[in-house]
């Protein structure tokens, strides 16, 4: 593993047992969210996670912090190991690696002011001794994310939504962590407001050096923020490579139709624009198709897709990968691929 | 969304204005107060719009800013316990405002469809989806159970439900999210109405869906005529659909005019706020850098405490005139310069102090990519 990997997701799986449906399919009884996700989050890096609802973005977030078990697979975090810590290397992960939720209204205690909640990890975590020091923190932290330190005796229900979201952000941040994950942070919040989170977002992520996983379903909002984009489809990672590259020339002929149907908001770009109308909904993914998972919606689908599971390979801009055999039918892993496929795109 | 057929769009004109057609729905100066427990609030104070047959009228705006109610208190759907409404909104001939509750529960069906952002808003959950549509069906028109369920299986096939006959003995929960807005939207286009609400849509939906839905409500328009109010947040979307658009902040349209208009030459300096917060995947890095968003600094004011003068001007990042904290801009044709009336010779108005050109440089610059407006802050 490369130094400059912070943290290293290998074969990846979460699957939920399932009750009743389908009994007769294939693989039935177990809901696949996350299923075999291969993921490298560079240090320093923002790494934008896309994917239609359902497709497993918050199971692989939560995964990743081991907020959630993991069915298989591991996840090195600096290095360690930390698929199944326990105790002090546990709680040593949660300090160097949070979450910023969705719901700023949900996720902060409607009865603690903001001081409260924002020291809380410097207790659980004992980073700062008296309570005076704590006050201290508290006040740089809010300041860091652009609240007056004055707010410090107030209760949630006194802010707004993007106020409150950077209270999230500050206490995401109390335990100085060197990895966040952002999980549709700005999902809920206006648009003028949505503005201000992502700039702060960006600014925190270079004054702090701190590595970013931001989990959206709104690409405009990713390409804006990400270093690089990864794109997920029925617990899988589809395509991965620099933001420019996946967000102005992608390879996968999922991420081209999930980009054709993002509405721009240039009038005469969308009268001319062609969109890629995919057919149908998303497979269940306790009923995920075999071969290539996209093959049912795919409008190239050509002979090898029905059987063969293709693997992340290299295709388009440098650092661009994505697992389509439009790219050529290559190097599945050994014991999904049946022998001797010969197939010519 | 691909080919675009038939409805009309923002650079041609829009021909029930200029051809003479009588519009679907005319309201003029629409003001909704809500009773509250902060004391009144002044949701909508002031509207006026038409919404021609085939036309479609986006209505865009941040939370709170009166967009459903706006619609909602048309329809007669808000609780008069707690609304007051004033102003007249005619839906062909007849106005909505002043008409009984029968007469308006008559009129929705036929006259105007709704489609919500939660489609378990409008469907019943205990009840089959057959037994929804054909119950619609038959309350406006008298037709046999028979029939009914014939027109019903024809409706789910051409909002593009896979197997419609199957489809009619699903239960909502059955269904997907788009499936079910697929079949909200059979429901609401049921009686042919001539007018579809359609509010935050598909807001909800994946963007792919979103693409599928969009197609399906300009293809029915398209054959049908209908004209369309299309609400939403999503100034893409807007870009995509609309005619039309209308931007509403604290209650009251701040701006309007074709959207071409709107979107690439805004006037209004909200309008050009939101343009420029917005990220855009069509507007990519520089040199490699994505430059930091435009911001509106602060959030939008509370209907219960609207500010004095222009509804904008303590967020407004270049007010400057004596009269933007006192009195109240008029909505009204942006004057002098020929390139601020669109190509289709409509009408492009804003309510602002602050726009009224000078000279061709007396402007600040459009609102796509302006960075006047403050940092994150
Ligand atoms: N605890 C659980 N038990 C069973 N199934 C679950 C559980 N958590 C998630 N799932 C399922 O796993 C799949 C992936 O869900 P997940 O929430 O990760 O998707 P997502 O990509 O974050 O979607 P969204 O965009 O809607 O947030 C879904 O089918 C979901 O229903
Ligand atoms: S592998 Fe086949 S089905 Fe899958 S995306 Fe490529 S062409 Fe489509
Ligand atoms: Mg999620």
């Amino acid at each position: 593993m490369s130094s400059d990997v912070l943290v290293s997701v290998r074969g990846l799986e979460v699957h939920f047992p399932v009750r009743g449906e389908g009994i007769r399919k294939k693989g039935a009884g177990v809901l696949r969210a996350v299923d075999g996700v291969d993921l490298d989050i560079l240090r320093g890096e923002t790494l934008g996670l896309v994917g239609e609802s359902g497709c497993g973005k918050s199971t692989l977030g939560n995964a990743v912090l081991r907020l959630i078990p993991s069915t298989g697979g591991s996840v090195h975090f600096a290095g360690t190991d930390v698929t199944s810590v326990g105790g002090k290397g546990l709680r040593e992960l949660r300090r160097r690696a949070g979450m910023v939720f969705q719901d700023p209204f949900a996720s902060l205690d409607p009865r603690r002011t903001v001081a409260q909640t924002v020291s809380e990890p410097l207790e659980v975590h004992g980073l700062r001794s008296g309570r005076r020091e704590r006050a201290a923190r508290v006040g740089e932290l809010l300041e860091l994310v652009g609240l007056d330190p004055a707010v410090a005796g107030r209760y949630p229900h006194e802010f707004s939504g993007g106020q409150r979201q950077r209270v999230g952000i500050a206490r995401a941040l109390a335990g100085e962590p060197d990895f966040l994950v952002c999980d549709e942070a700005i999902a809920s919040l206006d648009v003028s407001v949505q503005a201000q989170v992502l700039n702060l977002l960006r600014r925190l992520q270079k004054q702090l050096g701190l590595t970013l996983l931001f989990i959206s379903h709104d690409l405009s909002a990713v390409r804006h923020i990400s270093d690089r984009i990864a794109v997920m489809y029925l617990g899988r990672i589809v395509e991965i490579g620099p933001a420019s590259a996946v967000g102005s020339d992608p390879q996968m002929p999922y991420t081209q139709a999930l980009l054709s149907a993002v509405p721009l908001p240039h009038p005469a770009l969308e009268r001319e624009r062609k969109r890629i109308v995919l057919r149908g909904d998303v497979p269940s993914p306790s009923a995920v198709p075999s071969g290539c998972r996209f093959r049912t919606r795919c409008p190239y689908v050509f002979e090898p897709c029905d059987d063969v599971d293709p693997a992340l390979q290299p295709a388009g801009a440098a650092g661009q990968q994505a697992a389509c055999h439009l790219h050529g039918v290559v190097g599945t892993p050994v014991e999904r691929t049946p022998e001797g496929v010969t197939a010519e795109p | 969304m691909g080919a675009r057929s038939g409805a009309p769009r923002g650079s041609e004109p829009a021909s029930a204005v200029t051809a003479g057609t009588a519009p679907v729905l005319e309201v003029e100066d629409l003001r909704v107060r809500l009773r509250t427990p902060r004391g009144p609030a002044d949701v909508v104070n002031g509207l006026s719009y038409t919404v021609g047959p085939g036309e479609t009228v986006a209505v865009v705006g941040e939370s709170g800013s009166g967009k459903s109610v706006s619609v909602l208190a048309l329809l007669g759907l808000l609780p008069a316990r707690v609304a007051t409404v004033t102003g007249r909104a005619v839906l062909q001939g007849e106005d909505l405002l002043t008409m009984k509750p029968e007469r308006l529960r008559q009129v929705r069906g036929p006259g105007a469809g709704m489609v919500f952002q939660d489609p378990m808003t409008s469907l019943n959950p205990v009840l089959t989806v057959g037994r929804q549509l054909v119950e619609g069906i038959r309350a406006h028109g008298d037709v046999s159970k028979e029939a009914a369920r014939s027109r019903a299986a024809d409706l789910l096939g051409e909002v593009g439900l896979p197997d419609p006959k199957g489809a009619l003995d699903r239960y909502p929960h059955e269904l997907s999210g788009g499936m079910r807005q697929r079949v909200v939207i059979a429901i609401a286009l049921s009686n042919s109405p001539a007018l579809l609400i359609a509010d935050e849509a598909t807001t909800a939906l994946d963007v792919t869906v979103q693409a599928q839905i969009i197609d399906l409500i300009e293809n029915l328009q398209a054959d049908r005529g209908t004209g369309v109010i299309w609400i939403t947040h999503d100034l893409g979307v807007v870009a995509g659909i609309a005619d039309r658009v209308l931007v509403m902040y604290g209650g009251r349209c701040v701006e309007d005019g074709t959207v071409d208009d709107v979107l690439e030459r805004p006037a209004h300096p909200y309008t050009r706020g939101l343009l420029g917060a917005l990220p855009d995947l069509a507007r990519p890095a520089v040199d490699g850098v994505v430059p930091d968003l435009a911001t509106v600094p602060g959030t939008p004011p509370a209907p219960t405490d609207l500010p004095e003068g222009c509804v904008f001007w303590p967020r407004c990042p270049v007010r400057g005139d004596a009269r933007c904290e006192h009195e109240q801009p008029p909505l009204v044709q942006i004057q002098g310069l020929d390139r601020h009336f669109g190509p289709s010779g409509l009408p492009h108005r804003a309510a602002t102090w602050c726009t009224e050109p000078t000279s061709d440089t007396g402007l600040p610059a459009s609102g796509t990519g302006s960075t006047a407006l403050g940092g994150d802050r």
